[in-house]
């Protein structure tokens, strides 16, 4: 526990001072149990002058975390591994559901609705900036 | 007037305007299939028969668009809850096209987190095959790093079978649980008025 402490302390202690972009509204879909996998949603403001973009997430509560999008065409929905989530200057980007997500393998134990999970996002520019995101049981 | 109104009263009644569901110009009869249900019973066209149906295709591995779906479709349950005019609650089906990962117990535990009363079915890929060609519905494996490790492209559509076991109409996306709960009671006064 003292060692995770330490952890998000120094998670933390590395967020970016970059002030242009604002992470909000990041959640985690609460799974079924057993369920292999879970999805987190959130939206991402880039209020500088500057593109950029999403090209990681990391969280000591899930050792991999994948950028998907889902889309569903002629009626068919599809999953794509994305290595990238692009930031236009002045933009917005919204990951959610049937969208842009996070996905993630569900660990052992499986973080249920009330808990809170640190994501570290990782961006372009080298910036990074850490939320926590809270487990909802919402659509 | 009222040669007007025996008039009306013998016109067979007119297909529901819908606002998100497709009805089928005719209801369309399901040859018999063979799956494995969530308690590792066989469920089969009989098993269609009796109420209401409406199935969501899909896998527990897809953590976005499936749990959406299928909170989408517990909320329909939930609006239905509600209507007084409505003897039996429609089942709500989930047919996992993933019959390698997601065995009876897989799905029993997964669909039951979204309504208790859910049932999970899947099968061997000849008989889900059987149902799915039947229907419209299409899957076809994509990506992923190992033999385990694979997502599914799969078809979005809800699909809703009449007490007979016919496919009677579909859903399309986006779904909206108001408009598909005020649809399914349309589509079930134009079946009782029709048959």
């Amino acid at each position: 526990m003292r060692f995770l402490l330490a952890l998000l302390a120094l998670t933390t202690g590395m967020v970016s001072a970059d002030g242009g972009l604002a992470v909000q509204n990041a959640w985690i879909r609460e799974a079924p149990p057993g369920a292999s996998m879970m999805a987190a949603y959130l939206t991402i403001d880039n209020g500088s002058d500057q593109d950029n973009a999403l090209v990681g997430v990391s969280s000591p509560t899930f050792p991999r975390i994948m950028m998907h999008r889902s889309e569903t065409v002629d009626g068919i929905a599809r999953m794509q591994h994305v290595e990238r989530i692009a930031l236009p200057a002045h933009g917005s980007v919204e990951l959610a559901p049937g969208g842009y997500h996070l996905m993630m393998a569900t660990p052992d134990p499986q973080p249920v609705a009330g808990e809170r999970v640190a994501l570290t996002l990782h961006f372009a520019d080298g910036g990074e900036q850490q939320v926590m995101a809270p487990v909802k049981k919402k659509p | 007037m009222f040669a007007a109104a025996l008039l009306s009263a013998c016109e067979p009644p007119q297909p529901p305007h819908l606002q998100q569901g497709t009805l089928l110009p005719s209801a369309k009869p399901v040859a018999d299939f063979n799956l494995i249900d969530d308690k590792g019973e066989s469920f089969t066209l009989k098993d269609l028969q009796g109420r209401w149906t409406f199935a969501f295709f899909g896998y527990t591995h897809c953590p976005d668009v499936c749990p959406t779906s299928l909170s989408m479709l517990a909320k329909v349950m939930a609006r239905l809850r509600q209507e007084e005019n409505l003897p039996s609650l429609p089942r709500g089906l989930f047919v996992s096209v993933d019959p390698a990962r997601d065995t009876p117990a897989t799905l029993a535990n997964y669909v039951k987190y979204f309504d208790a009363d859910f049932v999970g079915v899947t099968g061997k890929s000849q008989q889900l095959h059987t149902l799915t060609r039947q229907l419209g519905i299409l899957y076809a494996k994509s990506g992923g790093d190992s033999a385990d490790d694979y997502l599914i492209d799969h078809s979005a559509a809800i699909i809703l079978f009449d007490p007979r076991g016919r496919f009677y109409a579909l859903f399309n996306v986006p779904h909206d649980p108001d408009k598909i709960a005020s649809d399914f009671m349309l589509i079930r006064n134009y079946y009782e008025a029709s048959e």
